[in-house]
């Protein structure tokens, strides 16, 4: 059972610094990411993304972000500093948990 | 461009260079469209008002220069000890620099003296074990300094001399036991200081003295066995402070002391039995709102009459306390296995 406790902790230990979950809130280094679920790549409103999120035709939704937060870098060009939270069990359960209060609080 | 255009790969003989152009936009354009695990054959190159952003992978090739308006610039995935000399040669107006998963063993002392507008270098997932003197005598404007997950068992102070603007130093996942003194004492800027999943068992106690007005410190994952009391004096507005999965058996009572507007504290999963009266005095409630909460889980805490002061505190902050199933009593034997909450409640 997904964590979203364990994931709010991880969000902001290690992605906090960058981005932010609340509606309307400003942009940090990184878009807000409200509204995140069910949305197409790059469309937080405001923020100036680079032309490759922009352009990938992708939805963001639980199976598409445990595959990206494992190695945001397939996506070339991103500004991201994360290098990804890699496969072993550990690490997925980690992204799990985080995709889980991502889930919950970019729809409060 | 007309030197970057040098670089391309050569077209099938005879088709003109417009052509050429065209069937390599749409070879890029299929390939982002397809494109999560196709990686291009060539560099991506997307030109805009702010400049041009180049971003390789393996197993394009390197170019061996850069547009005059490069801004950003990423070369990562490569199986690379070290890189070109010169690749950032001509590229003067370049911001960003992102080189992780690499393997760079070493770079040289002059690499980044062409870019002194540089603001953020990635350099995350490497092989360094050090950074030449003078690497960074021309990087004043450099904001962000990430060296997160390279081989860096010792660090000296004069690698950073020349960060005049560092805000963000993320020395992460490296193998570091000791720390000298006096590392941060010219970063007047420096915001967050990650030192998480190192070695570290004990740290100098005028680490964080210095100018800096640090708000955010990551001393996660290391060996440290003690909190003493005079760290965090010098850095009263420190908002997000972790120390889980150290060994932490002590935490002096004057350790929280000088923290005027801390967020966020992780103390889980180290070896805290107990802690001393009037550690938590000052922190949170009714001092001000923790924003984002608070974590002792996985302590082995002996939940006695030593406890009643945390008792108190848990009580006026639950509401921000994480993982509060997983916060025990590992003794005595008549409350073992409780939760420190419906102790305290029951106080």
């Amino acid at each position: 059972m997904d964590d979203v406790e364990k994931g709010k902790k991880i969000f902001i230990m290690k992605h906090s610094q960058c981005h932010i979950v609340e509606k309307g809130g400003k942009h940090k280094t990184g878009p807000n990411l409200h509204g995140l679920f069910g949305r197409k790549t790059g469309q937080a409103p405001g923020y100036s993304y680079t032309a490759t999120i922009k352009n990938k035709d992708i939805i963001w939704g639980e199976d598409t972000l445990m595959e990206y937060l494992e190695n945001p870098k397939y996506i070339p060009g991103t500004k991201m500093i994360f290098v990804g939270i890699k496969k072993k069990e550990e690490a997925r359960r980690e992204r799990a948990n985080l995709i889980a209060y991502l889930k919950k609080a970019t729809n409060e | 461009m007309s030197s970057w255009s040098r670089q391309r790969p050569k077209s099938p003989g005879g088709i003109q260079p417009h052509v050429s152009r065209t069937l390599f936009l749409l070879l890029l354009l299929a390939a982002s469209a397809w494109g999560l695990t196709l990686s291009p054959k060539d560099c991506q190159v997307f030109r805009s008002d702010h400049g041009s952003s180049i971003s390789c992978q393996s197993p394009a090739e390197i170019p061996s220069s850069l547009p005059a308006d490069t801004v950003h610039l990423a070369v990562e995935f490569f199986n690379l000890t070290h890189l070109p000399a010169n690749l950032l040669q001509g590229a003067s107006k370049l911001q960003e620099l992102h080189l992780s998963s690499n393997g760079l063993e070493s770079l040289s002392p002059e690499f980044l003296r062409p870019v002194p507008q540089l603001r953020v270098l990635d350099l995350t997932r490497n092989a360094l074990t050090g950074l030449p003197p003078g690497l960074f005598q021309a990087s004043a404007a450099l904001d962000t300094l990430v060296l997160k997950e390279n081989q860096l068992e010792v660090l000296e102070v004069s690698w950073l001399h020349g960060l005049k603007a560092l805000g963000h130093l993320d020395l992460s996942g490296n193998r570091l036991r000791k720390l000298p003194p006096g590392l941060l004492a010219n970063f007047t800027l420096l915001r967050t200081l990650d030192l998480g999943e190192n070695q570290l068992e004990t740290l100098p106690p005028d680490l964080l003295r210095g100018p800096l007005q640090l708000e955010r410190l990551h001393l996660e994952g290391n060996k440290l066995q003690v909190l003493g009391k005079d760290l965090l004096l010098p850095q009263p507005d420190l908002r997000y402070l972790f120390l889980n999965g150290n060994k932490l058996a002590r935490v002096a009572a004057g350790a929280f002391q000088g923290l005027r507007q801390l967020d966020m504290l992780d103390l889980s999963n180290n070896s805290l039995a107990s802690v001393p009266e009037g550690l938590w005095a000052s922190l949170g409630q009714p001092n001000w709102d923790m924003r984002d909460g608070f974590d002792i889980s996985g302590n082995p805490w002996i939940c006695d009459q030593n406890l009643s002061d945390l008792y108190r505190w848990l009580q006026a902050q639950k509401d921000k306390m994480f993982s509060q199933n997983d916060t025990r009593c590992a003794g005595p034997e008549a409350v073992k296995g409780q939760t420190l909450l419906a102790v305290a409640k029951s106080q």
